[in-house]
């Protein structure tokens, strides 16, 4: 923001940082624990008047000075010198917060520096307690400068007290100041023990180097319990929110933690080894093996020191794009641009997008990402996202996963950012919405006779649900099968009608080019073993349905049930079609007469948009389905942030059914480790992600752009232009709704967290509710049943329980709502797309318009005759008060 | 593009900031003292090898050639504080330079190393194998001399903001301030400098490590000294003829106290040539001395005159830490007295060897 930044994109300046302070810690270190170890040797040398030691010492103190003099102190001025070009902001915050500290450190540096090269070149000049006094010094001088650059580092994991004081000392002597001192110590003197061994091995000669092998490798042992305690101490020192985020969330540090650890075993079984009688030529390789091992332990360490304080480069203070946390909310409202200092573009305008697209990765990327290069590639990262995808990325990021920081700037800013990582990096196409569906036609179909005033029979038939979503990536995993629901009711007409139960025979049969799906899409077939536990016959569901077939009575919902038929949107004669109709028939079982038949559709569509974002286009003929690579990268994206092994798994042959983890949430145990139901997982994941607001976020994911080739939403409601947030509410409100329903969980906590209402001032105000039985209340808007109030929602009034939802209900004479008004989201009169009236036919067949059933006082449907009494509900006894609409609308 | 629109704003500073510039001027002027005696040390080294015998040489000048790579250690020591001081003050200048120029200036650190190594290398293998003690030190010399070239050019990039917008056509960290007509004449003013203080360093050598020639060796540094100052007389001017035109009179009279302070150097400068072509070893050291306060108080003034357009000293707001700087103070004086001791101990007056 403040200063240039350094265009490495195939390397990064972070990686320079890295590779010089990997080396430095290390041999820091060791100047620190050497200087303990000459002392003690040297004094023990002079105790025991042992010569050979003495000269050991010597040589010992050469290698030394030219190791931690040369290559250590250089480094250090080198590291210095890299964070200047890699965060010359945070440098300066360093450097001005604490120049008393560094002018410190420095004496301690000259003293340390000058001891040695006395000690070096006037070793055999001074008198032996001179001598040691030297060494002394040089030891103490040493670690007093690791306590000063201790307290600097330290402060940047946990700055603790100096956030609010932005006090010296309350920055120096921070939460991990002790712990850290006490690890680096103990660290210290094994590295001195790992060093030691190159003298002995490089310069003794037999008995003695055993001897000293011997003493060498008690440096490395006795420091061990104080690491333990020192590591454990400062892990615990680190605060929660912190370790979590970084060692349990980010996969990165996984590989660090494994080599930090294996590394440290492999250090003492070396260590080990090289005691055995074994030839000098193996000693010499298993030193420079040890060297190597001890290099990534101690890398290992400050790798992950360095990953705690992610996303941060000084903790709640400035995040490691150089930005301060104080500025966040002034840079999101007022854009990144305008407050960078060494940028030429100020604004995002249509002109400019992918140059000032550029300038914000520099600014918010650059740090961590290098472009096609050597690590944290941006290209690899983000291979698997579409522009949406990525424009999601960058709005979710530092939610959910907080090691890495939030990307600011105004809308347009990430706009811009997105399309230069996509357009410009990726040269990928850029698509800013959903890509428009070219197949649409629109269907003419048959309606079924009706004579009103001689037929005894009316069939009602609707889908249990508004719209079957099928998600058709089998082979790699599922959440939905084909499986649609007829429900259906045989009313015998009259002044009192009569529901028939029994005696008849209600049969279906799928309009022709849908009767064998199996032949254009076999998938759910193939893989139904696996992902339902079922072999199924070709073109039969998961009930043992076929694509005709009969009904059974069902006595609990008192209707009759055609259940989990396995139509596919996949037609023989054309691309796709989601509303394939059935003919229902309904006869007399002892004459075989056919007392009634009408026609119902089936809606069911596998246009999930999963692709929009995770990339891969459709998978079935361009038009619709979840492609191989976009599952694929959905199962990438699930292991990367769960831990899971489900690409693998998938790979050999092993799909997932998501709903097999992701189960309805169990409210009679309530174990906290349960895994989110899917609806609180996929909202309380994705809503942190949304680049758009309202409705257009939910038709992201589900089939209901209006350039889609479903439309799901087709009802009334849709035609009078309200849309999925009128009820369901605004994604984030809807998320957390569902999330409170299952707040015992560990994972719905972690959601709650982070997720802000939108239409709401807190997540106290809204209800919880459970998916599938606390569903928008119809009746909450249609008071009384009557015409609702203006700018009124049913978010947050939910019916009380599943047999009080909608599609399960019934009117005060024991008839289901959906019987007259039809499915959730197909409500009479709906719209479809596909086809004006093709959701409206029994209606239209009934009553000779698509209203609702009975509606505009049709009562001769059932009755025969008109009534007086609203007996079903209330209000019922009027005209249709949107009839003009209508009709404009083509409906009527 | 307006340069003061690139000047990153600056943090606020512990302590007022004359503090800062009078520690960073005192430190730097015992880093240039020892940096210009390894380097002019290292130069005169490696002429004398190529015009004398490997033997000859390893008797008259191996005394002074192994302590190079201890001006070394001290000299990188010693480049610390000033650093770390105009960072303070300057922070926001030096980092965005060091930016523009990242390649070349982050090199500085490998080659070091190397160069470091090299001086090693040259005193370990001075009579076993001097072709490689050879080699090794004119590899030092290529390097330091590259290393001061980079310091040079930060320096005077750091001060002159209106160049930074070549950023934005070159942001790879490869921008080298070399339009500016100063640079060379002030890269040549340190390399003379560095010859000069080098010769005395050898001629200090033989002040106090006796020496059969001591005597003809002590006369020679000095007159290497003089004729280097000499010419030094003609680059300095060469320097002040290729600053930008309008902060000439400054020295000249317009700005009192920089044209005094000037004033001082160069008649000091000339004093310490006269007295150093009579041979007189003391008297060369303090005049030397006096003009190296008066010029690096002057490279000060200079560097204010480039930056009075872009940024003063008033920006920095002050919070103090006084009690901070109280102890680094203390421990400093604690610092001195062990080095002191240390000193004592490892020089014994008996012993009469110096380092």
């Amino acid at each position: 923001m403040n200063y240039p930044i350094w265009e490495l994109y195939e390397l990064t300046s972070g990686t320079l940082v890295a590779i010089i302070s990997v080396f430095h810690a290390f041999i820091a270190h060791l100047a620190v624990g050497g200087g303990l170890f000459l002392w003690l040797t040297d004094l023990k040398s002079t105790k025991e008047n042992n010569l050979e030691l003495t000269q050991y010492v010597r040589k010992h103190t050469k290698f030394f000075l030219l190791l931690t003099m040369v290559a250590g102190g250089v480094t250090g001025v080198g590291i210095w010198f890299i964070i200047a070009l890699a965060n010359p902001a945070a440098t300066s915050s360093l450097i001005h917060n604490f120049v008393f500290g560094w002018a410190i450190e420095w004496v301690f540096f000259i003293g340390e520096i000058v001891a040695l090269l006395i000690y070096h070149y006037r070793f055999d000049v001074m008198k032996q307690k001179q001598r040691l006094n030297v060494a002394f010094l040089y030891f103490l001088f040493a670690w007093l400068s690791m306590v000063v650059i201790n307290g600097i580092l330290a402060y940047m994991l946990t700055p603790g007290k100096w956030l609010e004081t932005g006090e010296f000392w309350d920055g120096f002597f921070n939460p991990t100041y002790f712990p850290s001192l006490l690890f680096r110590s103990a660290a210290a003197a094994m590295i001195a023990g790992m060093f030691g061994y190159v003298t002995v091995v490089f310069s003794l000669k037999s008995k003695f180097r055993s001897k000293m092998l011997k003493y060498c490798t008690k440096w490395l042992l006795y420091p061990v319990p104080f690491i333990i305690i020192g590591g454990i101490w400062y892990l615990y020192s680190i605060p929660e929110t912190l370790r979590i985020t970084n060692f349990t969330m980010n996969s990165q540090a996984s590989s660090v933690i494994l080599i930090f650890i294996v590394s440290s075993i492999l250090i003492f079984v070396f260590g080990l080894f090289i005691n055995l009688k074994i030839k000098p030529v193996y000693q010499k390789i298993l030193i420079f093996v040890i060297l190597i091992i001890g290099q990534a332990w101690y890398g290992g360490f400050e790798y992950l020191r360095e990953y705690a304080r992610k996303p941060f480069i000084i903790t709640d203070h400035m995040y490691s794009t150089s930005i301060l946390l104080k500025d966040a909310d002034l840079l999101n409202k007022e854009g990144v641009l305008k407050h960078a200092k060494w940028t030429p573009i100020k604004e995002v305008t249509n002109d400019n997008i992918r140059e000032a697209g550029r300038e914000l990765f520099n600014i918010q990327c650059l740090c961590c990402h290098t472009i096609d290069g050597v690590k944290n590639d941006i290209l690899k990262k983000t291979k698997n996202l579409t522009y949406m995808g990525m424009l999601s990325h960058l709005e979710g990021q530092g939610r959910i996963l907080k090691y890495m920081p939030p990307v600011f700037g105004t809308v347009k800013e990430k706009e811009a950012l997105a399309e230069f990582i996509i357009g410009d990096l990726h040269k990928r196409k850029i698509e800013r919405v959903p890509e428009k569906f070219t197949h649409l036609k629109k269907l003419n179909h048959e309606v079924p006779a009706f004579d009103k005033k001689n037929d005894d029979y009316v069939l009602f038939v609707w889908n249990d649900l508004g719209m079957s979503c099928t998600f058709d990536s089998d082979p790699w995993w599922v959440i939905l099968p084909p499986k649609n629901t007829f429900e259906a009711t045989l009313i015998k007409r009259g002044e009192t009608p009569e529901i028939i139960t029994e005696g008849v025979e209600l049969t279906y049969k799928v309009e022709k080019g849908f009767e064998e799906p199996v032949n254009r899409d076999p998938q759910f077939w193939e893989y139904s073993k696996s992902n339902y536990g079922k072999e199924l016959e070709k073109n039969i569901g998961l009930t043992g349905n076929g694509m005709s077939g009969k009904f059974t009575y069902n006595e609990d919902k008192v209707v009759f049930i055609a259940s989990a038929i396995p139509i596919t949107p996949y037609p023989d004669d054309m691309p796709y079609n989601p509303y394939a109709l059935f003919d229902i028939e309904a006869k007399d079982m002892e004459t075989g007469k056919l007392l009634m038949k009408t026609k119902v559709v089936a809606p069911n569509s596998t246009e999930a948009g999963c692709k929009n974002c995770h990339a891969g286009g459709w998978r079935y003929e361009g038009v619709s389905g979840i492609s191989d690579q976009t599952a694929i990268n959905v199962l990438h994206a699930h292991d990367r942030i769960s831990g899971t092994n489900l690409y693998e798994e998938a790979k050999d042959g092993k799909p997932q059914n998501c709903k097999a983890c992701h189960l309805h949430p169990d409210l009679e145990n309530k174990d906290p480790n349960q895994t989110l139901d899917l609806a609180a997982a996929m909202h309380g994941w994705h809503s942190n992600y949304m680049p758009f607001e309202n409705e257009n976020a939910c038709r992201l994911c589900h089939p209901d752009s209006p350039d889609g080739s479903t439309k799901c939403s087709r009802s009334i409601h849709d035609v009078l232009g309200m849309t999925c947030v009128d009820c369901h509410g605004h994604i984030n409100d809807h998320a957390i709704s569902v999330l409170k329903g299952q707040s015992y969980k560990t994972a719905s906590k972690k959601y709650l967290d982070i997720i802000k209402p939108v239409r709401f001032s807190s997540q106290d105000e809204i209800d919880p509710r459970i998916p599938w039985e606390n569903e928008p209340e119809c009746l909450s808007c249609h008071e009384d049943y009557e015409k609702p109030e203006k700018g009124f929602t049913s978010f947050n009034k939910w019916s009380p329980n599943k047999p009080e939802i909608f599609r399960y209900r019934t009117d005060d004479a024991g008839i289901r709502c959906v019987l007259c008004h039809n499915a959730p989201h197909a409500e009479f009169p709906a719209r479809n797309i596909w086809g004006v009236n093709r959701d409206n036919i029994q209606p239209v067949q009934y009553q000779g318009n698509p209203l609702p059933i009975g509606s505009e006082q049709s009562c001769y449907v059932c009755h025969k005759k008109s009534m007086e009494d609203p007996i079903h509900h209330e209000n019922m006894m009027r005209k249709f008060r949107n009839a003009e609409l209508v009709k404009k609308e083509g409906l009527m | 593009m307006d340069p003061n629109s690139l000047i990153p704003s600056p943090d606020t500073i512990p302590a007022p900031s004359w503090v800062f510039i009078l520690l960073e001027q005192l430190l730097f002027l015992l880093h240039i003292i020892v940096i210009n005696a390894a380097l002019g040390g290292a130069i005169i080294t490696l002429v004398k090898r190529f015009k004398m015998k490997d033997e000859e040489y390893t008797a008259l000048y191996k005394p002074a050639a192994v302590k190079l790579p201890i001006l070394i250690a001290l000299g990188i020591n010693f480049a610390i504080p000033p650093l770390l001081f105009l960072q303070v003050v300057f922070g926001n200048l030096f980092y965005s330079s060091s930016v523009l120029m990242a390649v070349y200036w982050i090199m500085i650190i490998p080659l070091l190393v190397i160069a470091y190594y090299g001086f090693y290398i040259h005193s370990a293998k001075l009579t076993s194998s001097p072709r490689f003690s050879k080699a090794a030190i004119a590899c030092s010399i290529l390097i330091m001399l590259y290393i001061g070239l980079m310091l040079v050019t930060n320096n005077s990039l750091m001060v002159q903001p209106e160049k930074w917008s070549a950023y934005f056509e070159n942001r790879g960290g490869t921008i080298l301030n070399f339009s500016d007509p100063a640079i060379f004449p002030r890269y040549l003013h340190f390399i003379t400098a560095s010859i000069a203080v080098g010769s005395l360093f050898f001629a200090f050598i033989y002040k106090f490590k006796k020496h059969e020639n001591s005597e003809v060796l002590i006369k020679n540094s000095l007159k290497i000294f003089a004729i280097a100052t000499s010419f030094q007389v003609l680059v300095g001017t060469w320097y002040l003829l290729a600053i930008p035109s309008e902060f000439i009179p400054n020295f000249m009279g317009k700005d009192i106290v920089s044209s005094l302070v000037l004033l001082i150097g160069f008649l000091f400068g000339i004093i310490s040539i006269i007295v150093a072509f009579k041979g007189n070893f003391n008297l060369t050291i303090i005049t030397l001395f006096i003009t190296m306060v008066a010029m690096i108080t002057t490279r000060h003034n200079l560097r204010m005159m480039y930056l009075e357009d872009n940024f003063t000293l008033n920006q920095l707001i002050l919070v103090p830490q006084y009690g901070v700087l109280a102890l680094f103070l203390f421990v400093l004086l604690l610092g001195l007295v062990a080095i002191g001791y240390m000193l004592k101990i490892g020089f014994p007056k008996t012993n009469g060897e110096a380092v």
